[in-house]
């Protein structure tokens, strides 16, 4: 249910640590806005495209995965052609697309356990300062993607019952419901990982 | 933090993953289909209060930042972050601190039913529409370079279906009050 959007390969990007994709990222961001040049845009565009379509995706889930996010971008675009210059436009546009492509390459190419170990670092400075513990942040993580299917199960199980019932299929009278009997749970679940020392408390 | 609110947190980010899997519902009166997601930040906020529901908010981004297609639709991944609309999504985790804000202080197990229903929808409506709007809005002009006035304008669209949103939260989250009651913070 819950698959990663990581796809396996040995492009470019797959060998690089996700450290300098990041790090890769954020300095293209800041650059291209910085940068009001048409050409240099189109130029990151071309470069991200290229990148993009090297990590191994099927061009039918290439342009699924960018086409909402691009779907947004068109329309503001179409919108701004009424208060910005044909080039000004074609500069925002295409610098969001480049990002956007830039992006998704870079979680094309990076797996979960990779960007956790990345995480982990990032979270020293505040586990130094006794905020949080980095261990805490992958247990949490874990229990998601551990109860996400549960909760679905529960979610088709509420429904069924309203089907059962004859009754109408609301949000209202289904959230209600889910919530607590997901919660409730939280005791149990707290329990378990107390007895087994997973906190080492 | 004890082990049972970090539960929380977990158990909280994985329902609004759930919500995210519900198909949207349209109605003939607004104009754009309602994703149960996006009540999610109203949700926590009122069920969770501010800091549980914010870092249940927070754990939900991390799933999205490293690739897991955890967003309505299936979407995810850092190209949604850096997209126009990336800032609504960043904007959930301040939305929810202020939901809960709000709705610790204003309301007790004590009052009266209505009272409890007053407080929870002012807390969605502040937290969930006002806050999030705050931040989403300059965030789409500042990428886009589309005028804030005009932003403002197309967001207006939103508002019927978000102020459902808010009722429906309202209503959900007196239920979870009344039988599971979590919002007293002890986080």
């Amino acid at each position: 249910m819950l698959t990663s959007l990581h796809i396996e390969g040995n492009s470019l990007l797959h060998r690089l640590s996700v450290r300098a994709k990041l790090i890769a990222l954020v300095a293209s961001s800041i650059g291209l806005f910085l940068s009001g040049s048409l050409a240099v845009q189109a130029i990151a565009f071309v470069i991200a495209a290229a990148l993009y379509l090297s990590v191994g995706l099927s061009p039918k889930e290439a342009l699924k995965r960018v086409g909402f996010v691009f779907l947004t971008i068109f329309f503001l675009a179409a919108v701004n052609l009424f208060y910005l210059s044909v080039a000004e436009v074609a500069t925002l546009t295409l610098r969001l697309m480049a990002l956007v492509t830039f992006a998704a390459a870079v979680t094309a190419t990076t797996t979960i356990s990779a960007f956790m170990d990345e995480i982990t670092i990032l979270l020293l400075p505040l586990e130094r300062l006794g905020w949080l513990k980095a261990a805490d942040v992958s247990l949490a993580l874990g229990l998601v993607l551990r109860f996400v299917p549960d909760i679905f199960a529960r979610y088709q199980a509420i429904r069924e019952a309203h089907r059962a019932r004859g009754l109408p299929v609301r949000p209202l009278t289904i959230i209600g419901p889910l919530i607590i009997l997901t919660l409730k749970d939280a005791d149990t679940i707290a329990a378990a990982i107390d007895t087994r020392g997973f906190r080492r408390q | 933090m004890n082990t049972r609110d970090l539960v929380l947190i977990a158990l909280f980010a994985a329902i609004v993953v759930v919500l995210g899997l519900i198909p949207p519902i349209t109605l003939g009166f607004i104009p754009v289909p309602i994703t149960a997601q996006s009540m999610g930040v109203m949700l926590a906020g009122c069920i969770l209060g501010a800091k549980r529901g914010a870092l249940a908010f927070l754990l939900f981004l991390l799933l999205v930042a490293i690739g897991l297609p955890v967003l309505s639709g299936g979407r995810g991944g850092l190209a949604v972050l850096a997209g126009p609309s990336g800032g609504f999504i960043i904007g959930w985790v301040v939305a929810t601190f202020v939901t809960g804000l709000i709705a610790e202080r204003t309301v007790r197990e004590s009052q009266a039913e209505m009272r409890q229903f007053i407080g929870f929808f002012l807390a969605s409506v502040l937290g969930g529409i006002v806050v999030l709007y705050a931040i989403g809005m300059p965030w789409v002009s500042a990428v886009t370079g589309t005028p804030l006035l005009t932003v403002a304008t197309g967001s207006l669209a939103f508002i019927p279906g978000d102020l459902l949103k808010a009722a429906i939260a309202t209503l959900a989250a007196r239920a979870v009050y009344a039988g599971y009651p979590l919002l007293p913070a002890r986080a």
